[in-house]
């Protein structure tokens, strides 16, 4: 079977009528409440600190600072193998490394006293000027020529082809504003310490925490059941997570802290801005020659962090050269992180854009011209595939939109007041692996209970677990109770990479297989009450922990490290990626320009479905975000200060219901027996990937106007005054 | 004892009983087409006297309770601090993402703006009294039927604001939802399966008025 | 939030001889109505004032005919106006400027007395970290130079380019509307379009309202052929969002000829503002391409950009076109 029931999620009941505990629901008594302070200069250095207005706030218990810091030190940064989001932490000295950087905690009785005790705080800063954005002098540029990929002559390649694209895209920085605020509760029992916190990586929390507080990592428990949306921003452990546990232990009482929308833009993670000088040749039948995507990306001063996703765009098609590089741009910035498919979003907004440019110079079909590069195996090292649907999603996505009446005519096309036009792309994913423990307790009354330390941020892992495992072991998936998000639990991967379910569901198969080993059942066969008889025992459980077979020694060693070790995409020995097609079609008002989107069709192949009804919401909600992507989202720089101005979700716009019209997404049959056990691809970021492109071919084909940046606004749009 | 709000037992000078219920007279009369405010009221000129920690009686989910509390209190904050009502979402604290909706007097707010000193008399609806007795309101139904949600962190403010368009009269189609649930971010984009749920959710809730 | 005594008197008289003057700094005493912008703005510390005085039911609520006009209380809320067959009907531009705005929760509590008096979502305004002339005089204006796309066009001035973040008014000024304010010396009334003041070199002061003078309702003069109205709002997403430029548009026409036309600007310019120039030019013109462009040059001739918004000025020309066409297109049914 490679589509799944679409079976209702097993946790709705609990989401609908307002049950499901997030990391800030959970009842801790009477706790104390923090408020974060942040910095508002780009760069330089806290002079001084007056907290006299706000320790004359009623019940104000403690304002900390670097002049009053707390026993904390900074873990390990996630993108050099550790689990911090950044490298540093708050208060280690006086200086500001960026606009709003955290440079006080206060803690006091109330949620009022501590909001208005924070806002008090007189913080006296020696400035300097950030070089916070492209085009500042300051920045420093690194090089990371191990990161970049060679084959073949390039320029011998673009000199052979008879036309070329040879453009520089851009991106504008993104922030994940996950509905949920971010927030940390602590409460210690002696030297017991659990910790509510919103968190795709429990282990990796667990043991950062451990390791920012110098206490063992087996004293520190982090729950996390229910994520109010991750895509990213909640992989890497906190800044402030080990500081209010630091506070809670200070103050002998649960300390609860809620990070306000506006500091959520400054003291989480965020997805970059790019620049990325693009390069396609192809001869005049349209087969590539020439292929080079060159990224430069901004991180922070201290932080070596790129999304590099010149490795990922360099496999998809033919070429008979090929060459990436990737350069990190250290500015006075936050250090950015994952967010949702962190290297193809920004990345193939630049390829997918080229290859449409390149179709209008060789006047050929931009469908066509995909299916003329279309490969078996990735041209940098001629590694197959282990499966590639890719012109099946073309064809299917083709057929639903209508694509046979394509005309490639700039303005071919209106509707009453607005110009139409239709554009489409590749999206693609890696399929990735982690390390994954599972324990699985089955009994004679038919029930199995499933623990793993996975994570459910929306993407129905509850659900596609409880399936998993009554199609294992041949019971109704009712019988079947799952709980995830607690570090306490056997280790799950991070839900990060589109990962979690390849993994649990490796890992729940594995150890299914044990049970029946021992019982002797099939799945097919099951009758438990008639099985435990011939068993002799009233239950069995089972513990499996599955490495992926591409895993090193070293990488399987992660298991029980609290450290992510995660295999798959352009492998030595094969090549493993989920693929997409997505059509759009835009209409532009043919007067003031607002660009929107009436229809969005996907479709795509990624191996075996779980679970036909969330894998679509999935695809749906990162199709949608791929709308924010193209046309909203825009985290905006003061270049003089380096604020975000912006950091707030009235201005910071994400779609609305509004934006959405007709959206669709066509689930592609696809068998791989050789990407993992289960044969699962992962689902929960192809959405996004390649649907900018295919909106700004589209804005493209309507108006003419060839937008090689991220968010297009009307100004791009609009006849000069 | 408030967690939240004050928390303290300070007691400034309270709101006298008359000028209160003078209020809701007021209220009572704010509907269309009648003007009970002003001149009506201006022989009424029992001033209350203002106070940092008012004394405010209002019903939540049926439940009437009284409540003196730092004036800074907003709705959001009590109900899930101070009663542990936690279905209620925080997701900007500043009206701008649609989380925290409940009804008040039947109509969808967002409850991080709604001080509860303004709540004297109001009836607050939250997302835990609306299904009876671990029956779900058809509407918590239909967005399980229809996928409304994925990581479900909006869906408490979602389905509140469902009732509520329905009830407006504003879910005769599908463009009309989406206009009218646009008050409702949704992160994860399930806005599909929300319009779906409310188009099957509609004319139950009609006729349940 | 700073601490705050709440009090709610008997009636708007005995309000406006509670509530103590604010000043321009945020101090003293502010009115509570729907409080979507007071409370938030509160929140982040750039109002702080030391009492809020409760008049949302004290103010009259409802639209009806008085004296040949239309008498809209202040507080009717924007959800209540919005749906109501005098602005749906009778003026389309002032229902649809209401329900193109905010969300519908916002809507529910808003009230038109405080709709009108919204402030700017000048980003540097709401950030009491930055210099801003309108929250702090005298501190500078950081959005000049700063990051200001959404910011205002027209009606600026070197102290402030705060865009007005309001809709309806944009609508309410194209037609003759008296606001009813009671104060500490009575009541009187003013012509909405001298309610707003540009910023000038005081931009803290926004109206001409006194600080303890409570808007009560508005008498709105709507001509017969109102019914010829939209409101014309172009936002980067389709719903609850701030315009980047809107047009409220109202045509007396006699065929295709234009007898008298009305422009309001929104999105675009520091007050709610009035396009009287290109009205005056499209009095008796045919509607085309051509002369409905023209009158958006005309509005825009003493336009200034600040760097970022200088797409405003296009743009809000091709809005003024959008609007007259859109305006134009509608029957008696209100039908297009």
């Amino acid at each position: 079977m490679s589509i799944g029931n679409p079976v209702h999620r097993i946790d709705g009941k609990l989401k609908v009528t307002g049950s499901a505990n997030y990391a800030a629901d959970f009842s801790v008594g009477t706790p104390l409440y923090a408020e974060l302070v942040t910095s508002t200069v780009g760069l330089g250095r806290v002079t001084s600190i007056d907290d006299s207005a706000a320790r004359a706030v009623p019940g104000v218990r403690a304002v900390y600072s670097h002049a009053n810091p707390l026993p904390v030190d900074a873990a390990d940064f996630f993108g050099a193998g550790g689990r911090a989001q950044q490298s540093w932490r708050p208060f280690e000295s006086a200086d500001v490394r960026f606009n709003g950087e955290i440079v006080g905690l206060v803690v006091a009785d109330t949620l009022i006293g501590a909001r208005e005790a924070a806002r008090s705080m007189r913080v006296q800063y020696e400035e300097q000027d950030p070089a916070a954005v492209f085009g500042a002098s300051g920045l420093e540029p690194e090089d990371l020529p191990d990161r970049g990929l060679s084959m073949g002559d390039i320029e011998q390649a673009m000199e052979a082809s008879s036309q070329r694209v040879e453009e520089t895209y851009t991106t504008y920085a993104n922030t994940h504003n996950a509905m949920e605020l971010f927030s940390t509760t602590a409460q210690w029992a002696g030297d017991e310490l659990t910790v509510y916190v919103p968190s795709q990586w429990v282990e990796g929390f667990a043991a950062g925490i451990a390791e920012e507080l110098g206490i063992d990592a087996a004293r520190v428990r982090v729950v996390s059941p229910y994520v109010g949306g991750g895509f990213g921003g909640k992989g890497s452990l906190f800044t402030w997570t080990a500081m209010v546990a630091a506070a809670a232990r200070d103050q002998g009482r649960p300390v609860k802290l809620y990070v306000t929308r506006e500091q959520g833009f400054t003291t989480a993670s965020y997805r970059a801005e790019t620049e990325q000088d693009f390069r396609l040749g192809a001869t005049a039948d349209g087969r590539f020659t020439g292929f080079e995507h060159q990224g430069r990306e901004i991180s922070s001063r201290a932080d070596t962090y790129v999304v590099n996703g010149g490795e990922n765009t360099a496999r998809m098609y033919h070429a008979d050269a090929v060459r990436t590089g990737v350069t990190c741009i250290h500015a006075d910035r936050q250090t950015p992180g994952f967010m949702r498919a962190p290297p193809e979003a920004p990345y193939f907004f630049a390829l997918e854009s080229g290859v449409d440019e390149l179709a209008w110079k060789l006047s050929m079909d931009p469908v066509e011209l995909r299916r003329i590069n279309d490969i078996d195996a990735e041209p940098v090292n001629g590694v197959p595939f282990t499966s590639r649907s890719l012109m099946e999603c073309y064809d299917a996505a083709a057929e639903r939109f209508g694509w046979s009446d394509y005309e490639q005519t700039v303005g071919a096309r209106t509707e009453g007041d607005w110009l139409v036009g239709w554009g489409c792309a590749t999206a693609t994913y890696p399929t990735q692996m982690g390390p994954c423990a599972v324990r699985i307790h089955f009994d004679a009354t038919g029930q199995a209970r499933v623990w793993v330390a996975s994570h459910d941020v929306g993407t129905g892992a509850y659900t596609v677990i409880a399936q998993a495992t009554a199609l294992a072991l041949g019971i109704p998936v009712d019988s079947v109770k799952v709980e995830l998000g607690d570090s306490r639990l056997p280790p799950g991967t991070i839900a990060g990479g589109s990962i979690s379910t390849a993994s649990n569901v490796s890992a729940i198969e594995m150890a299914v297989a044990q049970i029946h080993d021992r019982m002797g059942t099939t799945a097919e066969t099951m009758d438990p009450t008639a099985a435990f008889e011939a068993f002799g025992q009233r239950a069995i459980e089972e513990y499996a922990e599955w490495i992926p077979p591409a895993a090193s020694r070293q990488q399987a060693k992660t298991l029980y490290n609290g450290k992510v070790a995660i295999v798959g995409g352009a492998e030595e020995d094969y090549t493993a990626f989920a693929f997409g097609a997505q059509f759009a079609e835009v209409r532009v008002h043919k007067y003031t320009r607002e660009i929107r989107v009436p229809r969005l069709i996907g479709a795509f192949a990624a191996g075996r479905i779980m679970n036909e009804q969330t894998a679509r919401s999935q695809y749906l909600g990162g199709m949608i975000w791929g709308i924010g992507h193209a046309l909203l989202e825009k985290t905006e720089v003061d270049p003089r200060n380096g604020k975000i101005v912006n950091a707030n979700i009235a201005e910071y716009l994400v779609p609305t219901n509004a934006d959405v019209q007709e959206l669709e997404a066509i689930l592609v049959p696809e068998t791989d027996t050789k990407v993992n056990p289960a044969g699962v691809k992962g689902i929960g970021e192809i959405g996004i990937v390649g649907t900018a492109a295919a909106i700004a071919n589209a804005v493209y084909h309507a108006t003419g106007t060839r937008v090689r940046h991220t968010p297009i606004h009307v100004e791009d749009l609009l006849p000069q005054a | 004892m408030a967690k939240t709000p004050g928390g303290t037992n300070r007691e400034g000078p309270r709101v006298s009983r008359r000028g209160l219920l003078q209020g809701s007279v007021a209220s009572g009369a704010a509907a269309l087409g009648n003007f009970a405010g002003g001149a009506a009221q201006a022989q009424a000129d029992a001033q209350a006297t203002g106070s940092t920690t008012p004394t405010v009686s209002f019903s939540i989910n049926g439940k009437t309770q009284t409540a003196t509390l730092d004036a800074r209190t907003t709705l959001l904050d009590y109900l899930r601090e101070d009663l542990d009502l936690t279905g209620t979402k925080v997701g900007c604290n500043h009206a701008q993402c649609g989380a925290c909706t409940v009804l008040i007097d039947g109509a969808r707010v967002n409850s991080c703006l709604t001080l509860m000193a303004t709540l004297e008399g109001s009836e607050v609806t939250t997302i835990e009294g609306i299904s009876d007795e671990g029956e779900l309101h058809p509407m918590q139904q239909a967005f399980i039927d229809n996928d409304g949600f994925q990581c479900g962190y909006c869906t408490p403010g979602q389905i509140m604001s469902a009732i509520g368009c329905v009830r407006e009269g504003h879910a005769g189609s599908a463009p009309e939802i989406r206009e009218y649930m646009s008050g409702n971010l949704c992160r994860c984009g399930a806005y599909k399966g929300i319009v779906a749920a409310v188009e099957q959710a509609r004319d139950q809730v009609e006729e349940a008025g | 939030m700073k601490s705050f005594a709440y009090q709610k008197p008997a009636s708007a008289q005995a309000a406006v001889g509670m509530v103590d003057p604010m000043s321009a700094a945020g101090q003293g005493g502010a009115f509570l109505a729907g409080g979507t912008t007071v409370l938030d703005l509160m929140k982040l510390h750039v109002l702080t004032p030391d009492s809020l005085t409760d008049v949302k039911t004290l103010l009259p609520a409802g639209i009806e005919e008085r004296d040949g006009a239309l008498y809209v209380g202040a507080g009717t809320t924007m959800a209540a106006a919005a749906e109501h067959p005098a602005f749906r009907d009778r003026a389309p531009a002032l229902s649809d400027a209401l329900w193109k705005a905010a969300s519908p929760q916002l809507r529910n509590v808003a009230t038109l007395g405080g709709n009108v008096l919204q402030r700017t979502r000048c980003p540097y305004f709401r950030d009491v970290a930055s210099a801003c002339n309108k929250r702090e005089p005298g501190s500078g204006c950081a959005a000049t130079e700063g990051v200001n796309r959404l910011l205002a066009v027209l009606g600026t001035s070197e102290d402030c380019i705060a865009t007005y973040a309001g809709d309806w008014a944009n609508a309410l000024i194209l037609f003759d509307t008296q606001v009813e304010v009671t104060g500490p010396e009575g009541d009187r009334t003013i012509a909405f379009e001298d309610l707003h003041t540009l910023p000038g070199d005081t931009p803290a002061v926004e109206t001409t309202l006194g600080d303890a003078d409570l808007i009560t309702g508005y008498l709105i003069d709507l001509p017969d052929w109102a019914w010829r109205s939209v409101y014309t709002k172009v936002r980067d997403r389709e719903s609850y969002a701030f315009a980047v430029a809107s047009a409220a548009v109202a045509l007396d026409m006699e065929e295709d000829t234009i007898r008298e036309a009305r422009i309001g600007l929104g999105g675009v310019a520091t007050v709610p503002w009035r396009a009287r120039a290109a009205e005056d030019y499209l009095a008796g013109k045919t509607l085309t391409e051509e002369t409905g462009l023209e009158a958006g040059r005309i509005a825009f001739a003493d336009a200034r950009g600040w760097g970022h918004n200088d797409f405003k000025i296009p743009l809000g020309q091709q809005t003024i076109l959008r609007g007259l066409m859109e305006a134009a297109a509608l029957t008696r049914e209100g039908t297009q």
